[in-house]
């Protein structure tokens, strides 16, 4: 469940301030949220995320206003309730597939078994990958390692920027498809930020900045 | 999971940086430990091995040869004293210890030194086996001497003229080892000790035979012959002196010694008894506290500036590491900003850029020791080709810890640098400039 209201937000060295529509989200609701570039949508993205702080207005995510939280409070929220799909940089280039998982298990502080990680990773065509470092796959193979990424924990709330815009139309499809299906699996709200209009068709509510 | 192990993969993931950063520091640390090492052995070997010596009375000429020589039997003796004349002083009563020394001959490169029993508590040194010298001709090891002669009680050996290994000039009386020393880490360790009459006895025998068989030969050539073996001068005049008197040979009293080791009861003596024997005798007085000092001020301009440039080689290293991690911290933004999105704090983050700096000053350590131990064996095997036996002095713990926390707080100094855009990122900007 997600609500906002009356968000504005500016950044410090910019005149210009942002005021976003309100987010009504019920259990299980997806949102597609449209706009050209400039116009604020990662910028929504990261306020819904807690990654930044709104000028004025509130956020709640299953009632809780994640502003009223303080630092380390909303880093462990953040790392406990939410997920987040990027559109190029997936996890960590250090680690191995499987050892990002766990690393972000691990930093998530949730407990999840390792037959849980090669379930996810199995459904998501990643289970061969499972020991390579992430310089060793492909665009495809990545941007779903971001989704596993983004669900592994269990999230209340996954959050893509842009996931599909370096892909093409086939894996443009797949991606969606199986973020649509781990949200549903995960009981999570789905938001989507985009440019992309290929996706539009794939869900009911959507908004334009 | 855990942070330990993140950055555990993280310094796996770029073995060529984590190389060359631990190859840096180590280099570093294995120059500022070698470096302290030598200077505490010198100065160690310096200071220790004048046990409580406070005066050597000896012939006329440089008073640090005549330090060098008595004290720590490195160098050529200045000449020779008249026993009876040095034993004069011995009896003042503000002396506490007065022990004659005599030389003449060495086994191998190492020097046999005649002398009073009383000269091991010089050195504290005790007996691991055997007994005392009791008679003339036998002799106690030091330590050293028995672990790389190989000798042990029982063994006898023939002595060789002078104080440099030669085969020229061998003597025929032999030499019955009796005792070994304890290990005193001290400059008798290095010397075979035994009485004043094995001296002596080696060279009236060896005078008479000279006497014998170059009864015709000129006492100038005898000298130029001693001079060739690397001798020294003052036996020549031993063995003149015998020459003019070898038939008094007998008498204690007109023996000679090389010099005479005392030690104060009554530290003002300093300030008296040099100057009477320097003024009013053919003898001299050092003081070896004073002459080493000297010596010391010397040498450690060398070290002195040795030490600077390894200083300015652990700056150099700390800035690499500070740079490597920095650049590193930069580099990596996205990843750590991905970790604080997965929800990581700060602090988790600069913990895992902490333990890695850590991981590279540990192998640092480790091979920087192992460069230190290594280099200076090579370093003192290479030396000892001389017939100085010289000591690697252990590091005293107190001087390591000063060398490690220096290092240490370099590092931390580094890493907290490094860490800054850390605590400064904003997770929201890195996130939206994905490249």
């Amino acid at each position: 469940m997600i609500t906002t209201k009356d968000l504005t937000f500016s950044y410090k060295q910019e005149a210009h301030t942002f005021s976003f529509p309100d987010i009504v989200l019920k259990e299980q609701e997806n949102l597609l949220i449209l706009g050209k570039s400039g116009i604020g949508k990662t910028t929504l993205l990261h306020l819904l995320a807690g990654l930044l702080k709104p000028n004025g207005g509130s956020i709640f995510i299953d009632d809780l206003d994640i502003n009223s939280l303080s630092a380390n409070k909303l880093d462990a929220f953040r790392g406990k309730n939410i997920g987040l799909v990027f559109q190029k940089n997936h996890a960590v280039r250090s680690l191995t597939v499987f050892k990002n998982l766990q690393a972000r298990l691990f930093l998530s502080r949730k407990n999840i078994k390792n037959t849980v990680i090669d379930g996810l990773l199995e459904e998501l065509d990643l289970i061969e990958y499972k020991n390579r470092r992430i310089s060793a796959l492909s665009e495809g193979q990545l941007q779903r390692l971001g989704i596993a990424m983004s669900v592994i924990h269990n999230p209340k709330v996954i959050l893509a920027d842009e996931p599909t815009s370096s892909l093409d139309d086939e894996n443009c499809k797949i991606v969606i498809e199986l973020l649509k299906k781990q949200a549903e699996k995960n009981n999570a709200n789905l938001v989507v930020i985009t440019h992309d209009h290929r996706i539009k068709s794939f869900f009911q509510n959507s908004i334009t900045l | 999971m855990n942070i330990w192990k993140i950055s555990v993969e993280n310094i796996k993931s770029k073995p060529l940086y984590t190389l060359l950063s631990v190859f840096m520091l180590a280099l570093s640390i294995a120059l500022l430990l070698g470096i302290q090492q030598l200077k505490t052995s010198f100065k160690y070997q310096m200071e220790n091995n004048l046990g409580d010596i406070d005066l050597v009375i000896g012939a006329k000429g440089s008073p640090l040869q005549l330090v060098l020589s008595s004290v720590l039997h490195l160098d050529n003796p200045t000449g020779n004293i008249p026993f009876k004349e040095a034993n004069k002083f011995g009896r003042n009563p503000m002396i506490k210890k007065a022990v004659p020394i005599s030389y003449g001959d060495n086994y191998k490169g190492f020097r046999i030194v005649g002398t009073a029993p009383e000269f091991m508590t010089f050195y504290e040194a005790e007996i691991e086996n055997g007994r005392q010298v009791q008679k003339s001709l036998e002799v106690i090891l030091g330590h050293m001497v028995a672990e790389q002669l190989q000798l042990k009680i029982g063994d006898t050996f023939l002595s060789s003229h002078g104080l440099v290994d030669n085969d020229a000039h061998v003597h025929d009386d032999e030499f019955t080892v009796v005792g070994i020393l304890k290990p005193t880490q001290k400059v008798i360790d290095r010397l075979i000790v035994t009485n004043l009459e094995s001296i002596w006895d080696v060279h009236d025998h060896e005078d008479h035979e000279n006497l014998d068989n170059h009864e015709d030969k000129e006492e100038h050539e005898d000298h130029e012959d001693h001079d060739n073996h690397g001798d020294h001068q003052d036996h020549t005049d031993d063995e003149h002196h015998d020459h003019e008197n070898h038939e008094h040979n007998d008498h204690e009293e007109d023996k000679e010694i090389t010099s005479l080791l005392i030690s104060f009861r009554n530290p003002a003596a300093l300030l008296t008894l040099p100057r009477r024997i320097n003024e009013d005798t053919n003898m001299q007085a050092a003081l070896p506290k004073y002459e080493l000092n000297k010596l010391y001020e010397y040498t450690g301009i060398g070290f002195k500036t040795i030490s600077w440039i390894a200083y300015v080689i652990l700056i150099i290293s700390g800035m690499t590491i500070f740079i490597s991690l920095y650049k590193m911290i930069k580099e990596r933004a996205f990843d750590l900003a991905l970790l604080r999105t997965y929800g990581a704090s700060n602090t988790q983050l600069i913990k895992m850029v902490t333990y890695e700096g850590l991981i590279i000053i540990c192998f640092a350590f480790i091979i920087g020791f192992i460069f230190t131990k290594a280099g200076l064996y090579f370093l003192f095997n290479y030396l000892e080709s001389g017939y100085q036996k010289t000591i690697v002095q252990a590091l005293p713990i107190s001087e390591a810890l000063q060398i490690i926390g220096l290092v240490f707080a370099m590092i931390i100094l580094s890493i907290s640098l490094a860490i800054y855009p850390i605590i400064k990122m904003n997770i929201s900007t890195i996130l939206s400039n994905e490249k």
